[in-house]
């Protein structure tokens, strides 16, 4: 299935779809294309599902992304299609915006199990909350980390003092 | 009667520490758990509050120490796509041809770690023997036996001049004579096959599901390669093909003996890939801004999202990226380095193997992490503990080879 047919699917299903393409190679041209679909927080299984239903092989699972946006927590769920023919892959990248007064999404690690490391990292890292996840143990920070300390966000929950070596430097102190 | 024996979580053979917690019955292993959070550098944390984007670069080479072009290339990947810079062709040629020598010297690292973990030491020495022209290679060409600090946004930093080519093709064609030895050395051994065949299975449907990513999948029989389904750089030039094992036996078991075949015709295919592209090399300049203040500017001016990926020795390479206008670091950025989800497939691997086959199945993925370091196992029934470290179960696997060779 090439990505415009899957953005066609996308779009006859509800969803806002938009490509983005970037050429490649310098005697032979191809395009690298990916496929990024706006999903709401509530509806992130029906679009998996959705994709798993449409797509002739199992999509290829990549990674979750995430970035605070201030009010709102934005997760990108990154996979890839169509592995196996000479230059026709394409990702497909679900975004997904959750606000911060309420920072749970539904997890989809019983549709992909390859996903389970992402969303115990993303709920370390991120704070988020995935629903029907089995496994909450910490993934990559320790044991003993504090409770309510996230280093990816951007907001009072980040961690403190961390940068300290870099501002000494930089305001030339002792 | 079950015993859980946890393997890790600091090994020196290996760079980073992990622990695998595997539960036995006897001498089979029914359940697997691996625990990751051992050491976090908070390498992408660094890259959104305190390095600017070229600073980076350098940061992101410094994730791994053997395959140190390919996450700055992922990163330059993506950075590129939101910015719109263009690199000119000829380094384009370059990246390609370092990112195969970085391939092969990283296989033929691997296939000196795999002959140690299966007790054949004599092999160990000879492929890191022979891994040293390739590193010798890499010293003329960047100055340095590892670290490259090649990669920049919109080029490369050094050219590969003209007395280079002629070292490079003499590296290829001494790699040339030394593939069939090697070849025979690991497909043929009868000692090699008794330990790795049927050993570690990942079949293609779990490869698959578990979205595992370079060698590892195309050993199970997934043609996946970043090069050929999506490529980059001037990979496109190349048409370069994903190589499964069946290419050599015409089967696919998707077993340890599998991994070592997609590996060692990965190399060959690195040769041939690096000798197309010194031949047909662009001339021409290299980089697309010299000027470090100006391209960081145009850098900071950029807004946007992209991904980049690229075919690392170890598997894809994948690095999410977002940049906001004005904000003087990465906005976001997310690293997924291949082993992130190729230890999901150790436990599918290592059910109903023996704990002797630990050390040649963890490391059949090529793990850029430590593994083997100590195991306790307890006995549930006396309370009694007993260590074992890495040389016990070095032994261990050794004396499984004598036995198998009886």
């Amino acid at each position: 299935m090439k990505a415009e047919e899957l953005k066609q699917k996308f779009e006859e299903a509800g969803y806002e779809v938009w490509l983005k393409e970037r050429e490649e190679g310098i005697k032979v041209k191809t395009k690298r294309v990916s496929v990024w679909i706006k999903v709401d927080r509530d509806a992130i299984r029906d679009a998996v599902e959705h994709f798993i239903e449409v797509s002739d092989v199992y999509p290829h699972f990549s990674i979750i992304s995430a970035s605070d946006e201030g009010d709102n927590v934005e997760l990108n769920y990154h996979f890839t299609m169509g592995f196996g023919k000479l230059h026709e892959e394409y990702s497909v990248n679900f975004k997904v915006a959750i606000p911060k007064s309420d920072l749970v999404i539904k997890s989809i690690t019983d549709m992909v199990p390859a996903v389970i490391y992402s969303e115990r990292e993303i709920r370390e890292m991120m704070g988020v909350e995935f629903d029907g996840l089995q496994d909450k143990r910490h993934m990559f920070l320790t044991k003993d980390f504090p409770d309510g300390v996230y280093p990816w966000r951007r907001d009072e929950t980040a961690p403190k003092g961390t940068n300290k070596l870099y501002e000494t430097w930089k305001e030339g102190a002792e | 009667m079950k015993y859980e024996i946890p393997v890790g979580p600091i090994h020196p053979a290996l760079k980073e520490p992990i622990m695998i917690k595997c539960t036995i019955e006897g001498e089979r292993i029914v359940d697997v758990d691996v625990i990751c959070s051992q050491n976090h550098r908070g390498i992408e944390w660094i890259g959104m509050n305190r390095n600017n984007p070229v600073q980076s670069i350098y940061t992101a080479e410094k994730i791994c120490g053997i395959c140190n072009l390919c996450h700055p290339a992922c990163l330059v990947i993506a950075v590129e796509e939101i910015a719109d810079i263009r690199a000119p062709e000829r380094a384009e040629y370059i990246r390609v041809i370092q990112s195969e020598l970085e391939r092969i010297h990283s296989h033929l690292l691997w296939a000196g770690v795999a002959a140690h973990e299966l007790g054949f030491d004599s092999l160990l020495h000879y492929v890191w023997l022979v891994r040293e022209k390739v590193m010798d290679t890499l010293e003329i060409v960047n100055g340095a036996r590892v670290p490259k600090d090649t990669i920049m946004y919109g080029g490369v930093r050094r050219d590969i001049k003209d007395e280079h080519i002629p070292k490079i093709r003499e590296m290829i064609e001494y790699y040339r004579q030394a593939f069939d030895k090697l070849a025979k050395l690991f497909l043929e051994d009868k000692t090699i096959k008794m330990r790795t065949r049927e050993i570690g299975i990942l079949p293609y449907e779990d490869a698959i599901k578990l979205a595992t990513a370079g060698p590892t999948t195309r050993a199970s029989g997934v043609k996946k390669d970043v090069r050929q389904d999506m490529p980059y750089f001037a990979y496109p030039d190349f048409e370069v093909k994903a190589i499964t094992p069946d290419m050599l036996t015409g089967k696919v078991v998707g077993d340890v003996y599998d991994r070592i075949i997609v590996r060692l015709l990965e190399v060959k295919q690195s040769m041939e890939i690096i000798e197309d592209a010194l031949n047909n090399m662009p001339k021409g300049e290299i980089l697309a801004e010299p000027k470090m203040i100006k391209l960081l500017n145009q850098i900071k001016k950029a807004e946007g999202e992209a991904i980049g990926r690229h075919e690392a020795p170890r598997g894809e390479d994948i690095h999410y990226v977002k940049l906001k206008s004005g904000f003087e670091h990465l906005y976001s950025w997310k690293v997924r380095a291949p082993t992130y989800i190729n230890i999901l497939s150790w436990r599918t691997m290592l059910m109903d193997m023996q704990i002797a086959d630990i050390p040649i199945v963890a490391a059949s993925i090529d793990p850029c992490m430590s593994c083997t370091n100590r195991v306790i196992i307890a006995d549930e029934r006396s309370g009694k503990e007993k260590i074992l470290t890495s040389d016990d179960l070095h032994r261990l696997s050794v004396k499984k080879t004598r036995r198998l060779l009886r």
